[in-house]
């Protein structure tokens, strides 16, 4: 998702910025990532590896959304536990599922947007410049995608905010015992 | 403008969204690692666990480029952006990544998990019952080894309390263990020196051997066979025996195990019951014949007498009648003899007498003419012995029966022993006349009571000495018993080849009464 944005985001010409920045505040880990980029000009490796990793990408998120359909049908097939906890557990994962549709989604019609659906020069004005047909209003909806990976992440939490209650309040399982 | 929509709100969310993915995925991973910390064994929680760094990693690189990039472009430092976009974009990828591996892996882990869990629990149930086969097993062996153990002390008892010979033999009829009455009964103070001699050893009768071991052979068994053994000092042993061969598994015979009942005494007295049998048979028959013959014996000698008066002047006829007369009344006292013996009623009168008086008394008779044939009489009297009831007159008889028999057996030169001595234990008063003679052959000594048995040439001897004699103790309550050669060993080292006993009970029976 950030590759894409890296692109579609109007790039105005910030060289030196760039590096006042880095002079500025010498964090270590860029530092060192600085120093292992080979000469060229960062724009041309990022066109080089963009397609790749957008695709890479992509496929992640499909692997992944591959993942939480299996785990969830395997937790169906043999329930670990039939409490809140795995509810919410469940929740989650479904949270994740469509969150996961929902970024495939914006990622697939982003790559389809042209440079001229996006117009604005700084942060507060940028704006997604119409014709305003369905997909851009899919592409604009699917942006919100935190509505869905929060409540993901919180039933998750939830989840095992109780799991750990549960399980403190019984002597342990034997090794290996789950679904 | 009017038909385009602002993006601002895209990035509100973004960067608060951000912000809660952050606090919320280090949430999930705060209690993540706690489930693993209560229960570090729970692959679902190790799933979980990993399953949450990934997602902490996602978040914080997803959420931390929001926030950046929302700081960054806004302060106009859109090139570092540009610049670290890539890097979180690539973690991103990576981290979503790896939560679906772990998803997949977690999966297969589940199963193999299941599987291991399966054999562990057959492990574990095989074990629990190999322990339980142990445990029973152990509490088998101890129960069986007390039962064996009772049953060899019960054995053990048996076989060492019993007053029986009791004994084992291997293959060689050698024997291999053997109670203490057995030894004892052999003659033997030890039992390793019994064990290890052959059976056949102790067989007096070879013959007697080889029927015990066919039939032993034969049949697997002997029951209730009568053998003669020889004790360590040669004296006999009668025992009746009964064995079982031990067979081993292809039926060849191993050994065998016998019990043996000491039957010496119980010879000896049915011998002596016998012996009073035949006795009292005989006894009656000569108490008729002598009664037969007494009256005609009465008639002769009346009628001889006569004569020698009617022929008193002529010699010739009168000393012819002189011996009729004479031989008649030896023949008288030989019928009154055997009156005497058969009836046994002729009840003399019992007075206490002094033993060791007697034996003198008897001693200064006959010594004189022992002497003129080389024979010395070596006395071992002991002195204060309890008085004994006797009839005098009879037993005086008796012992110069036995002496007299003595001297017969010795011919010329030897030693008459005489012994008396008082046994507290049966309160009797034992006179023991032994001789340095001939001795009595083994097949003889049984019959030497029998009344007329007599080794002497006709005319010289009757064979009516000693079973006399045997009545005058048996009237008296007492036992006389002969023994060649004697059985202790002080007679044997006096040089006695025949020793006889006699036994007398200081206060017979019914001598008050009579
Ligand atoms: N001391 C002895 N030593 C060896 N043999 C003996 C002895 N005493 C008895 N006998 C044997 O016992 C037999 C029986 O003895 P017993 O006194 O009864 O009769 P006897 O001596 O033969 O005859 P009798 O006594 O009438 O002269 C004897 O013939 C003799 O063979
Ligand atoms: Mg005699």
């Amino acid at each position: 998702m950030w590759i894409r944005k890296n692109f579609t985001q109007p790039a105005p010409d910030t060289g030196d910025v760039a590096h006042r920045f880095l002079s500025r505040r010498t964090i270590i880990g860029i530092v060192a990532a600085a120093t292992l980029l080979p000469a060229t000009p960062a724009l041309a490796v990022q066109l080089h590896g963009a397609p790749e990793g957008l695709y890479v990408h992509m496929l992640a998120h499909v692997f992944y959304f591959a993942a939480l359909l299996f785990l969830l049908l395997i937790l169906k097939k043999k329930p670990p536990g039939h409490s809140a906890a795995w509810r919410n557990f469940r929740l989650a994962l479904v949270f994740f599922l469509l969150w996961n549709t929902d970024t495939f989604i914006v990622h697939w019609l982003a790559s389809r947007l042209p440079e001229t659906a996006f117009v604005g020069h700084s942060l507060w004005a940028h704006r997604l410049a119409g014709p305003l047909t369905p997909t851009r209003w899919i592409y604009y909806l699917g942006r919100f995608d935190h509505l869905l990976c929060v409540p993901a992440m919180f039933f998750l939490v939830l989840s095992l905010r109780r799991l750990c209650r549960e399980t403190e309040s019984r002597p342990p399982t034997t090794p290996g015992d789950g679904p | 403008m009017t038909a385009s929509l602002p993006l601002w709100p895209v990035y509100i969310d973004d960067f608060f969204g951000g912000v809660l993915m952050i606090i919320l995925a280090v949430a999930a991973f705060i209690y993540a690692r706690r489930l693993t910390r209560i229960d570090q064994e729970n692959v679902l929680w190790i799933y979980i666990f990993w399953l949450c760094t990934a997602l902490v990693v996602l978040a914080v690189s997803r959420g931390v480029g929001h926030i950046l990039r929302f700081l960054l472009v806004l302060s106009g430092h859109d090139a570092a952006w540009n610049f670290l976009a890539p890097y979180s974009g690539g973690i991103n990828t990576m981290a979503i990544t790896a939560v679906a591996v772990l998803t997949f892996y977690y999966h297969s882990m589940q199963r193999v998990i299941a599987r291991v869990q399966t054999d562990a629990r057959s492990l574990t149930r095989a074990h629990d019952a190999l322990t339980e086969l142990n445990q029973t097993l152990e509490q088998r062996v101890e129960e069986r080894t007390m039962e064996l153990r009772l049953s060899e002390q019960k054995f053990r008892h048996l076989f060492e309390g019993s007053k029986d010979m009791i004994f084992f033999c291997d293959s060689q009829a050698r024997i291999t263990d053997i109670n203490d009455a057995g030894v004892n009964l052999l003659g033997f103070e030890k039992t390793d020196e019994v064990i290890g001699r052959s059976l056949k050893s102790f067989f007096l009768d070879q013959e007697q051997c080889d029927r015990y071991f066919r039939i032993l052979h034969d049949q697997g068994h002997v029951k209730e066979f009568e053998i003669e053994f020889a004790r360590r000092d040669n004296s006999r042993l009668y025992l009746m025996i009964t064995t079982s061969a031990i067979h081993d598994d292809s039926g060849a015979i191993q050994g065998c195990e016998a019990i043996a009942k000491d039957l010496t005494r119980f010879k000896e007295v049915t011998d002596q019951l016998i012996q009073s049998e035949n006795m009292a048979s005989v006894g009656q028959l000569a108490a008729g014949v002598a009664h037969e013959i007494n009256t005609p014996l009465g008639i002769i000698l009346g009628y001889t007498q006569l004569l020698e008066e009617d022929f008193a002047g002529q010699s010739e006829v009168f000393d012819t009648l002189k011996t009729v007369e004479k031989q008649t009344n030896i023949c008288k006292r030989i019928v009154a003899d055997l009156l005497k013996f058969s009836r046994n009623t002729v009840e003399g009168i019992k007075k206490a007498a002094d033993i060791n008086g007697c034996l003198e008394e008897v001693l200064a008779i006959v010594e004189h003419s022992l002497n003129m044939d080389h024979i010395y009489v070596q006395r071992s009297m002991s002195s204060g012995l309890p008085r004994v009831m006797v009839d005098r007159e009879r037993l005086r008889q008796v012992l110069v029966n036995i002496i007299n028999n003595a001297h017969y057996a010795i011919g010329v030169e030897g030693i008459i022993g005489v012994w008396t001595s008082y046994d507290p234990e049966f309160q009797e008063v034992e006179i023991v006349i032994g001789d340095t003679g001939c001795g009595i052959p083994a097949k003889t000594i049984g019959r030497i009571f029998d009344p007329f048995f007599t080794t002497k040439g006709v005319g010289k001897g009757t064979g009516l000495g000693l079973s006399v004699s045997f009545g005058i103790i048996k009237d008296h309550n007492g036992s006389l018993e002969a023994f060649s050669p004697p059985r202790q060993q002080q007679f044997l080292e006096a040089g006695m080849r025949t020793t006889f006993h006699i036994r007398l009970p200081i206060r017979p029976e019914g001598a008050h009464d009579a």
